[in-house]
């Protein structure tokens, strides 16, 4: 039998109609994708012994507790620390991702000069010019640090001046430092004495402070409770994560927070419901819930609220004096569940804004949020571990990611009691970086090292010989055989805490209500998020639910 | 008569594909390899007498799974040769004296973008190691690896049928099989409890 093409024609459609019939195309398809999935370019953690490694994260400057996953020496996995005295195993959910961020595409991977690639060498040698023409200035994001000794000192050195950008938590604190001339690095809340917790607008449940602090206090006093042991009331314009978890959600118009603040003082005061502590404010309750959009019966009930269950704190989103008047008002200051004094010598340092005219440079450490600007026409040095883009800086310079740094984080603004902590360097950076200190110690080798600053703040507590260890098992630093052994223990990812004081004498006299300069920074939260890009896995939740919407351009 | 030809004809391209996309395409799909050492778990239980899995695939204290055992573990008896085979001396002299890893190929690896607990599955959900692993801690010669030639991953992955019909319980580790398993048992985690 002759086969011919119209035969070939026909057997090849009766196989393809066949081939639907076996697993082949159905088969194909699936592997295929998972071939997509395994293209030679995408980064891959590589396969080896698989370990767990304790430290801190170094994301913004809260401190929580961090367990690492790692394999091969990289990390691939953070979760938290059930054993950190503070966070007890909480986390915000970009740290749950952070590890990915080192490989985000957006990671600063080369030396760029005016948009142009350029070395280490020429960055250095332009900054050595400028510290001769000079005076240049170094921008903190986040002070206290041994690297923000380095800092300090190189300043000194060169007849220039060293300045910080104070987070948004601090700049909360800032009318209590003013009132009371305690410096604000000295402040924080004690949360944990807390039963009601007043927050006008700041998320204390959605990254706040130090993001595990808050959470686990509310997972164990409040989370599901009708009538829970800490009473969380949310006043915000939206219906945001915190509100929509708060005991009570107060929606009030945007901007009028000072307002509401002042109506509900009045309560406060015409009601007998404190001891009067303060001033009457000017402005009657009907202005105040007219401005607020809300009753005048809506701001009495807050008022009567908040003293129901004391101690009570007033949280503020930023450096509202009116907000901070209230905790003066309600005897929270100085007290036991209200701001409290940690401690008593501190360094007050000065802000960056306005950084002084007539600088020749500005150094600019990645630990600032990546919206400042300096405003001067100096040559800019920007250090930065990836590029939020367009912030106008002459200079980028490529700083450590995510564990790629030996650093220290010190007490976290917020924090009633001191800690100190070390983070190691976990990861080795996939591409020539520097960061800030780096940098200045090879203009200046004279400078101290961060490792011997470190030492020496390890030293300065074991010769304090008070506070705790808290690593596997906590460890009394009295029980400690030397300096060395503590500083062991941090770099083993143990965090140092301070024994718990009453709350240190200091006072804030108010002599009129604070109306006036009430300036409301609505991008204080942004500003205070210092890494500029999320790891795919953050972006998702973040963008999907909302958790924090991430600001204009760094939808990356 | 042309049309019963062409009926013919068809027929038979319908039979030769689906001939041939049922037997020859599995083999063409796979390709063997051998592993780099002959293991006999039987031989380990038997005569060694590590008769549980975690006995060298232990689970650290903090429900860390140590998996494949390093080289350390296999010197803690091998440290000299024990027996005359050719496997005995390359693991000896090929990898305890250098202190080598054994390059393993992993029946059961998954993507890296895939997290898994053995603690929780085995403590928590109480969970044999056969009920995934299948009887491969009894068997006295190392299997044969298959790995797909597009994916790259173990053909166990997949299961050893290739319609995924009639298969025994833990044939097949696909995402596909955990959901039923978690459905069966009422356990819903989400994707974030697996893809961290």
């Amino acid at each position: 039998m002759k086969v011919s093409r119209r035969d070939l024609l026909i057997g090849s459609a009766g196989a393809t109609a066949g081939l639907l019939l076996t697993p082949v195309p159905w088969k194909l398809l699936g592997d295929v994708s998972i071939w997509t999935q395994n293209f030679p370019w995408i980064p891959q953690p590589v396969h080896g012994p698989v370990e767990t490694k304790y430290s801190v994260c170094t994301l913004c400057d809260g401190g929580c507790g961090i367990r690492v996953r790692m394999a091969a020496n990289c990390p691939v996995g953070v979760a938290g620390v059930s054993s950190h005295p503070l966070t007890k195993g909480a986390l915000c959910p970009l740290a749950f991702a952070a590890h990915q961020l080192n490989w985000h595409p957006r990671r600063l991977r080369e030396v760029r000069h005016a948009g142009r690639a350029a070395s280490w060498a020429e960055a250095q040698a332009a900054f050595e010019k400028a510290c001769v023409e000079g005076p240049i200035a170094i921008v903190d994001g986040r002070p206290g640090r041994a690297v923000s000794s380095v800092f300090e000192a190189f300043t000194r050195k060169h007849n220039g001046s060293y300045r910080v950008v104070l987070s948004a938590e601090s700049q909360a604190l800032a009318p209590y430092a003013a009132w009371s001339g305690v410096p604000v690095t000295s402040l924080g809340y004690d949360l944990e004495n807390a039963r009601t917790v007043v927050s006008f607008g700041a998320p204390v449940l959605d990254g706040w402070g130090t993001p595990g602090r808050f959470t686990r206090l509310w997972s164990e006093r409040a989370a599901g409770a009708a009538d829970p042991q800490l009473r969380l009331i949310q006043i915000e314009p939206s219906l945001s994560r915190t509100a929509a978890r708060a005991w009570r959600w107060v929606p009030v118009r945007e901007g009028s927070e000072a307002e509401l603040a002042a109506g509900v003082a009045r309560v406060l005061l015409e009601e007998h419901l404190v001891t009067p502590q303060g001033p009457m404010p000017q402005l009657s309750l009907a202005e105040a819930a007219a401005q607020a959009g809300l009753t005048t019966e809506a701001i009495r009930n807050l008022a009567r609220t908040m003293v129901e269950n004391r101690p009570v704190v007033v949280i503020a989103a930023d450096g509202n004096p009116a907000i901070a008047a209230l905790n003066v008002l309600l005897g929270a200051v100085a007290a036991p569940g209200g701001i409290v004094r940690k401690r008593r010598r501190v360094q007050s340092h000065i802000p960056a804004d306005p950084v002084p005219g007539r600088l020749r440079a500005v150094l600019v450490d990645s630990t600032v949020p990546w919206e400042f600007a300096a405003p001067t026409d100096a040559e800019v040095f920007r250090f930065a571990a990836w590029d939020g883009g367009g912030n106008g800086a002459g200079w980028l310079l490529p700083a450590p990611g995510f564990l790629e740094e030996l650093t220290d984080v010190p007490t976290s603004p917020t924090s009633a009691l001191e800690t100190y902590a070390v983070a190691l360097n976990l990861a080795v950076p996939p591409t020539e970086v520097q960061s800030a200190a780096q940098f200045l110690l090879q203009i200046d080798p004279t400078l101290p090292t961060g490792e011997k600053v470190i030492h020496a703040h390890c030293e300065e507590i074991f010769r304090a010989r008070q506070g705790t260890v808290y690593g596997e098992h906590p460890i009394a630093v009295t029980k400690l055989d030397s300096a060395q052994h503590l500083e062991e223990q941090l770099r083993k990812g143990a965090v140092w805490m301070g024994d718990p004081q009453s709350a240190g004498k200091f006072r804030c006299e108010l002599k009129e209500w604070p109306m006036e300069n009430c300036v409301s920074h609505a991008s204080s939260w942004a500003r205070a998020w210092a890494p500029p890009v999320f790891p795919p896995l953050a972006t998702k939740l973040y963008q999907e639910s909302n958790l924090r919407e991430p600001p204009a351009g760094r939808q990356a | 008569m042309t049309v019963r030809r062409d009926l013919l004809v068809f027929a038979i391209g319908i039979g030769l594909a689906i001939a041939t996309g049922w037997t020859a395409f599995p083999r063409a799909l796979y390709v063997q390899r051998e592993q780099p050492l002959e293991f006999h778990h039987k031989t380990h239980s038997e005569k060694s007498g590590l008769t549980q899995c975690d006995s060298c695939h232990a689970l650290a204290s903090d429900g860390e799974f140590g998996g494949i055992p390093r080289i350390e573990t296999c010197a803690g008896c091998h440290a000299e040769k024990i027996g005359t085979s050719k496997s005995e001396a390359t693991l000896v002299d090929g990898y305890i004296k250098l202190s080598r890893e054994i390059p393993w190929l992993v029946y059961s690896r998954q993507p890296a973008n895939v997290w898994f607990s053995h603690a929780i599955h085995t403590r928590r959900a109480g969970l044999a190691c056969s009920d995934c692993h299948g009887t491969f801690g009894e068997s006295d010669q190392p299997r044969i690896y298959e790995q797909n030639r597009i994916s790259g991953y173990s053909r166990d992955i997949w299961g050893h049928s290739i319609s995924r019909l009639r298969r025994a319980r833990h044939d097949g580790m696909k995402m596909s099989d955990c959901e039923d398993c978690h459905h069966r048992h009422n356990v819903e985690v989400g994707c974030n409890g697996c893809h961290k």
